[in-house]
């Protein structure tokens, strides 16, 4: 096909199109995240013993770690569908921030039970269903960023694809928070640790190919 | 870069001005053969073009009218050349055209150019081997006999050297 051809084919195929907008696809998944979270607490998933877990510091830190990371992680993703931006530095400071968290819960743990007996109160059977549901959680936001992402242009594909993943991935716990029954800091950032980690890695590896444009 | 009224003529093709959109294809053609040509080889550079053009059209609704269109062009065009770049990793390392192997013309691809300049940040052994084979149209048998490389090495030296290439626009454009 000649240039001239090329030019007139693709002039033939022109419509109007409305423009991307950041804050627009940063609503889009506020409100997901918000009915993901009304729907969840709605149907009574929430954990029964929620006033004593309110007096732990353990919950806020779950909660607010998770919460912090998945907004983040948006907020990097979304501003990453635009061609010109890069989300390198964004990913950096995501990643400084998960250990910040993680490090945050050896505080809260040291504090709250000393050591001992690390294996046994990992509960794997447990733990495993965790990461099952923190993994079911993370699928609405992980569909709705990787739409937006296949409607952007994002130019760092495999970037962008993991920040979509920690987005994601962070906020199918921060959800699963509340009905997680545990409190024990070392539980939380093993078995949390490897959900949102799996979910990232699906991400990671999917994204790109399925958002190539 | 370019002309000013680019950023204009885009945001009037957003709308559905075809007989603007037509003007600005038509110089973002000319502009993506002349970087096109700087940095792949002569083969490939009008399949780079048309895809670039048509990953223009498809995500047109991601430029902002309010900001300036040339780097918003530019990161297009460089997604698509790390693509291409990527490509010749799986595109087949023989029986490419046959005015490839002109040494004439390999001069032509290979002088002065952003893709000579990078070929030269990369080891010697990586660098040969793919002016040989994916430049110039030679086997990898070839090239093995001419390099005193197994035919093993030489693909891996492709193949990591490609995969250097590619990292190294990467960081050009961070560090931009």
């Amino acid at each position: 096909m000649t240039n001239n051809e090329f030019y007139d084919r693709l002039v033939s195929d022109l419509k109007p199109v409305g423009r991307r907008s950041a804050l627009a696809d940063g609503l889009i998944i506020a409100m997901l995240f918000a009915l993901e979270l009304a729907i969840f607490l709605a149907v009574g998933m929430a954990r029964s013993d929620m006033p004593v877990a309110m007096e732990m510091p353990s919950f806020w830190w779950k909660l607010c770690s998770c919460g912090i990371i998945a907004i983040c992680g948006a907020m990097v993703a979304i501003a990453s569908f635009n061609p010109v931006a890069s989300p390198l530095r964004g990913l950096r400071w995501l990643l400084v921030m998960v250990f910040v968290c993680i490090g945050a819960g050896w505080f809260v743990d040291a504090a709250q039970n000393g050591a001992g007996a690390l294996i046994a109160r990992l509960d794997w059977q447990d733990g495993l269903q965790c990461v099952y549901k923190m993994m079911l959680l993370s699928v609405p936001p992980v569909v709705a960023l990787g739409w937006l992402m296949r409607r952007g242009a994002p130019t760092y594909p495999g970037a962008t694809a993991l920040a979509v993943g920690v987005a994601a991935a962070a906020w199918g716990a921060f959800v699963f928070v509340f009905a997680c029954p545990s409190d024990d800091p070392l539980y939380i950032a093993v078995w949390y640790l490897v959900g949102c980690g799996l979910l990232t890695l699906v991400a990671r590896v999917l994204l790109p190919a399925l958002t190539r444009w | 870069m370019g002309n000013g009224d680019w950023g204009a003529w885009m945001s009037a093709a957003q709308s559905g001005d075809a007989s603007m959109y037509h003007r600005l294809l038509q110089e973002l053609g000319a502009w993506l053969q002349r970087y096109f040509t700087r940095r792949l080889p002569p083969g490939m550079v009008d399949d780079a073009v048309q895809d670039t053009l048509f990953a223009i059209h498809q995500k047109r609704h991601t430029y902002d009218p309010s900001r300036p269109f040339g780097p918003w062009l530019a990161a297009v065009a460089r997604y698509k050349w790390i693509d291409r770049l990527r490509a010749m990793k799986s595109a087949p390392t023989e029986a490419l055209s046959e005015e490839l192997a002109v040494p004439d013309h390999e001069e032509s691809v290979t002088s002065a150019n952003s893709l000579e300049r990078l070929l030269q940040t990369l080891k010697p052994a990586q660098s040969e081997v793919i002016r040989l084979v994916k430049l110039q149209g030679y086997s990898i048998e070839e090239a093995a006999r001419r390099t005193g490389q197994s035919a093993a090495l030489v693909k891996v030296n492709i193949h990591r050297g490609l995969g250097r290439l590619t990292a190294l626009v990467r960081k050009q454009a961070d560090d931009e």
